[in-house]
């Protein structure tokens, strides 16, 4: 069933605060400052958590827009939305609502590198999330823009450690107060938009730039390092200008498969889905790049861009003489857009149509918006720390672009982290981390803070390591209890959740159960190729490991032990077989939790600490200030040694630690005692 | 890396090399019974605890008779590491010890120890005192440079050169398949990307497992502790190796730049093997064959576990004062990338006055932070007795440790490693058709065990050929 009702976008939006008057108070747990994929889901996190949360966007309209591409989801961008699903995030229920165009990507691959992918249409997605954070209980969504973070002083005990206190806005008004600020401001700290040779200040077309306010106090102010980064968009192609007879036609899945697992169908009936179309580019193409090259200053910098989604001047240049695709996706049903992926550019806007002109298609396309580039400061994320907090900051909290990353999904991912940990540290809850074994999201944190960044961060799945377990499918299995645990996850959800693993695991055990010889097996189930020279009994779990066999042939073989299962076919297959290769897994897994868990002091002064590490080593530990054991271990430059030498200083300074409290409380205790020497037991 | 409950069981030779009659190899760990029984073929009872056993100890896949030679089984907790542990006490050939250690490898769940990794478990589980763990991080260190320095003399050969090919080669291949992965429904991955790789992983294993079962194509490693002669142009180097072996091993000659290639010679000092290397003096030089001596020697120096900076005393400071740093500045110009494995500093003393000599040798033994002096005289042999017994004293404590010199457990360990990297090459062409997630992490898993071989490969190293080889931009 789909849960979601949409209330008419008329009737919440009076219940937006425009001016800061009207807010019902001056004093919120957290304060998220931005409203783009990471914000959004930082406020809906904080807010489920129970904080009371406060949402500060430039324009409230613009609230859960898709800058950039009309899609959600892919090939490890899929299998983050699955997993901020699974923590009862935002973005892949919006995707159910307002997709237009299902499929999973490497369908042929392996279920572990599935790929759950949608065109969106915009408007439908943007009304989804204003309609859900407009309906979230202790969220208040306020138009204003943010002149000034405000700071404490250093407390002179400990040097460098500021604390934040709340924002102040452009308007002039009295400054507001939080516990907790989540920034997750893009591209708009100190941005600017490129097009041929113009350059203007601001983040996105349209929008008015941020403050110099906020860039101010983070770096003079907080001293944080900052890098610049570019990235941009490609031109709107007016969609009846296109001749799409002329490009290869993508049709969507015949049955679409929701994002979500609260969901079991999308809103867009499979057969209402618009198709994609697929051309390439000519020589023309890169004719035009070359001549126009002169005029296009974005390109001539030397910023750093992603190599994986580059713009077509960069991969003309870095593959020349070869055509490239182009992929033209509808922007929705009523849209009348189309959006030329790969087709990313910053060339003056008469090049541009001139370029796009010289693809079969679009002959005679017109242009609607032209493509620009974006450059932008981000701040270092090894600044951070894996709950997303910038370290010398308390309360302070960064995600989305800001921290270097590209996409949607990356940025809605770090988003629904940091506001559930503005959340638990407003609520004087221990900050939490998710660790690179157990989730993609784990794995983006952990390599943002502990390696940082060189280009926009994206993720792919071959940067998780066991990626044989960390399925798109079993998201809900590794983190929706763990979600619950910290807040961020409804009792709904979490039930659902408590119902899919213990029929998971009962249909497990049934068919474990059952234990036949293969000769028995070949018998029932002869398309399945069993081999019979075993001479040991096979379970039904060993047989569903068999390329050929499906969970719906054993259910027709042991309907009365099996068929209460049918619901989850595809889950039992996908589990039987990767089990082998988790419990593989598992091991080194639990090494590395373990090593996770020995946190390392972050007041550790690396440079005088007594044990004998090289001065490299020192050098290394103390800029990048690991959080973990684990997290030291994975640094560059790391020896063995030193990481024995730590562990060791780590150890014995718990155990120390530990005598001491326990010293202490014999005293108290002793104290105690004689003060109530009357008293027969005392409690222990 | 700081395994705190490691599933693995470990083995390792746990004795010294050189002269000795008996050598130990410990195990450690959960399967340390099953290897107990599969070597020395029991099927049900375990010996008695901690009592020694005469034993015909055999190889578990060929049954062949390896030696005879004690076994002591110690369950847990009553062991060095707190595991159920094993020793074996066998004849101290390096081909029995071999045999030995590669009949162990061939056990499931069994692989050689890294660095430390005994004393680490025992730490673990509570069995050291805590002066005992502050060396330890010394220990690993020292274990770490030494498997450094024997892996750097292997990888330096033939048989690094193949290594390394092949760890460029799986590189692509997994680099080509996460391509695939990643980026094929998306992007212009050009067809036949994946069959080529079939191919690569299909040569790669038959390559290893010939590799494997080919007992001749290993090049003959060698064996002892590496002495290497270093030091400016005509300083005395190849007098010093002469002198040494008592015989015109190298050409001398006044004549700056003499020797051009390393000369080797193996020696026996105090009981314990030493390969002696003399090398050509370090100086800038414009001569290509000089320019290739000095690369030789500075290699050479890179590789060894004790190095001989020869000096020339005439050309210390008239002061003897300021000998001491001198020499330290000297030890820096010339050996500049000299980390701190052992040295020692040979100073020829031929041409200075007797008076000046013993005020020297006052003076050095008064000041600290250099490594040992020792002042020879050529044509008298004087000092020769004393740096003798300096150089067999650090010899002895070099071959106490098990790892230095001995090719036999590198050998071991690299064997180990190429069976796990022909078994995970196994995996792939096993899923390639029904699940490329699986079979992409068998060859993951076989860069991995590769790797441990010729260095890790991160996430990055294979993003970075991913968008090399690939135009990758949606």
């Amino acid at each position: 069933m789909l849960t979601q009702k949409l209330p008419a976008v008329q009737s919440f939006l009076p219940l937006v605060s425009r001016r800061v008057g009207h807010l019902s108070s001056r004093r919120y747990d957290v304060i998220v400052v931005g409203g783009g994929h990471a914000g959004t889901e930082a406020a809906a996190a904080a807010a489920r958590v129970g904080a009371d949360t406060l949402l500060v966007t430039q324009k409230i309209h613009t609230v859960g827009a898709l800058s950039c591409n009309p899609s959600l989801g892919g090939v490890g961008k899929g299998h983050l939305v699955r997993e901020i699903d699974a923590l009862d995030g935002l973005c892949g229920r919006a995707g159910d609502w307002a997709g237009i165009h299902f499929s999973i990507l490497n369908r042929s691959k392996g279920p572990a590198v599935w790929g759950p992918r949608a065109q969106l249409d915009r408007q439908r997605y943007r009304e989804f999330i204003q309609s859900e954070l407009l309906s979230t209980p202790r969220l208040t969504v306020l138009e204003g823009s943010v002149e000034e973070l405000l700071v404490t002083e250093p407390n002179p005990d400990e040097p460098g450690r500021h604390r934040v206190t709340g924002i102040r806005l452009a308007d002039g008004s009295q400054p507001i107060s939080a516990a907790s600020v989540v920034l997750t401001t893009g591209t708009f700290l100190s941005g600017s938009l490129f097009v041929g040779q113009t350059t203007s200040p601001g983040g996105r077309i349209g929008d008015a730039p941020s403050g110099a306010g906020l860039t101010h106090t983070l770096r003079e102010r907080l001293g944080l390092k900052v890098g610049r980064l570019r990235t941009g968009t490609p031109p709107r192609i007016v969609k009846h200008s296109v001749d799409l007879s002329l490009a290869t036609l993508h049709p969507p899945d015949s049955r679409p498969t929701p994002f979500s697992f609260m969901n079991t169908r999308t809103r867009c009936e499979p057969e209402e889905q618009l198709p994609c179309h697929l051309t390439l580019t000519t020589p023309g193409v890169e004719r035009i790049v070359r001549e126009s090259l002169h005029l296009n200053c974005h390109i001539q910098q030397d910023t750093k861009g992603p190599r994986y989604c580059p713009s077509i001047e960069s991969r003309v240049m870095r593959f020349p003489g070869r055509s490239h695709q182009v992929w033209l996706e509808p922007e929705g049903v009523t849209s009348d857009l189309l959006y030329p992926q790969g087709l990313s550019m910053t060339m003056p806007p008469d090049a541009q149509l001139r370029l796009i002109r010289e693809i079969p298609p679009m002959r005679r396309a017109e242009i609607h918006t032209p493509g620009y580039g974006v450059q932008y400061d981000f701040v270092c994320p090894t600044q951070l720390s894996p709950s997303l907090q910038v370290k010398n900051t308390q309360g302070l909290f960064l995600a989305g672009q800001i921290n270097g990353t590209t996409g949607y999904e990356e940025a809605a991912a770090q988003g629904l982290w940091a506001g559930l940990n503005g959340a638990r540290r407003s609520l004087s809850m221990p900050p939490a981390a998710l660790s690179r074994t157990e989730s993609y999201i784990g794995v983006l944190i952990d390599d943002l803070v502990s390696r940082g960044v060189t280009e926009p961060y994206r993720m792919f799945t071959s940067r998780a390591e066991f990626r044989t377990s960390l399925r798109p499918d079993n998201a809900d299995l590794r983190l929706t209890p763990k979600g619950f645990e910290l807040g961020c996850v409804l009792s709904p959800r979490y039930q659902e959740a408590v119902r899919v693993e213990s029929s998971l695991r009962e249909a497990m055990a049934a068919l474990q159960a059952v234990r036949l010889s293969t000769t028995s097996w070949r018998k029932m189930l002869p398309d399945i190729g069993v081999s019979d020279n075993k001479s040991s009994l096979m379970t039904g779990m060993e047989i569903l490991q068999y390329k050929d066999a499906s969970f719906e042939m054993l259910a027709s073989v042991f309907p009365e032990t099996l068929s209460a299962y049918m619901e989850f076919s595809q889950r039992l297959k996908i589990e039987a077989v990767y089990k082998p290769h988790c419990d593989l897994n598992r091991r080194e897994i639990e090494r590395i939790q373990k090593e996770e868990n020995m946190s390392l002091p972050q007041d550790i002064d690396y440079v005088s600490l007594p044990v004998s590490l090289s001065l490299e080593v020192r050098e290394i530990l103390e800029r990048a200030r690991p959080s973990t054991l684990g997290a030291a271990t994975r640094l560059e430059g790391m020896t063995p040694a030193a990481i024995v030498a730590l562990f060791n200083y780590v150890h014995f300074t718990e155990k120390q630690e530990k005598t001491m409290q326990r010293n202490q409380r014999n005293q108290k205790e002793d104290r105690d005692e004689d003060l109530c020497s009357t008293n027969v037991s005392l409690p222990r | 890396f700081v395994g705190l409950a490691d599933a693995d069981t470990i083995f390792a030779l746990s004795s010294g090399h050189g002269r000795c009659g008996v050598a130990v190899v410990r195990v450690s760990g959960p399967a340390s019974a099953t290897a107990l029984r599969r070597m020395v073929g029991l099927t049900h009872r375990l010996p008695p605890p901690r009592t020694a056993l005469l034993r015909s100890i055999t190889d578990p896949c060929s049954k062949e008779v390896l030696d005879r030679g004690l076994v002591l089984w110690f369950p847990a907790p009553h062991s060095f590491t707190g595991e159920d542990s094993v020793e074996f006490h066998i004849h101290g050939g390096p081909a029995v010890t071999t045999a030995v250690l590669q009949a162990l490898g061939s056990v499931p769940g069994m692989r050689p120890a890294e660095a430390g990794e005994f004393t680490r478990r025992a730490f673990q589980a509570g069995k050291l005192d805590l002066t005992e763990v502050e060396g330890l991080g010394d220990l690993i260190h020292a274990e770490t440079e030494a498997q450094r320095r024997q892996a750097l003399r292997q990888m330096s050969g033939e048989l690094g050169r193949l290594y390394q090919d092949w760890s460029h080669k799986l590189k692509r291949c997994l680099a080509h398949v996460e391509a695939f992965i990643d980026f094929s429904e998306d992007e212009l991955i050009e067809d036949g990307v994946l069959e080529r790789v079939d191919r690569s992983v299909c040569d790669l294993q038959a390559e290893v497992k010939q590799h494997l079962k080919d007992e001749r194509r290993g090049e003959r490693l060698r064996c002892g502790v590496q002495v290497v002669i270093a030091g400016a142009t005509n300083a005395g180097k190849s007098s010093l190796l002469n002198t040494l072996c008592q015989r015109p091993a190298a050409i001398v000659s006044p004549i700056a730049g003499t020797t051009r290639d390393v000369v080797e010679t193996a020696l026996d000092i105090g009981g314990f093997p030493v390969l002696l290397s003399d090398t050509a003096g370090l100086r800038d030089s414009s001569d290509l064959v000089e320019q290739e001596g000095v690369r030789r020697a500075r290699e050479r120096v890179h590789q060894a576990d004790l190095t001989l900076l020869v000096v020339d005393s005439t050309r210390l400071p008239s002061d003897v004062q300021q000998a001491a740093d001198f020499l330290s500045d000297h030890l820096r110009t010339v050996l500049p990338s000299l980390k701190q494995p052992e040295t020692g500093i040979i100073l020829w003393t031929d041409l200075l006055p007797e008076a000046q000599t013993q005020k020297l040798q006052q003076e050095l033994r008064r000041v600290s932070g250099l490594p040992a002096v020792c002042l020879i005289s050529c044509q008298t042999n004087e000092g020769l007795k004393d740096f003798l017994t300096v150089l067999q004293s650090s010899v002895k404590t070099l071959c106490g440790d098990p790892l230095c010199g001995a090719p036999t457990l590198t050998q071991a360990r690299h064997r180990a490693h190429l069976q796990q990297c022909a078994a995970a090459l196994a995996q792939y062409q096993r899923y390639r058709d029904a699940d490329l997630a699986l079979a992409a992490e068998g060859v993951r898993l076989a860069l991995t065990s590769l790797g441990r071989i010729t260095g890790r490969v991160g996430a990055e190293e294979i993003l970075d050929i991913i968008f090399k080889d690939f135009c990758i931009g949606k």
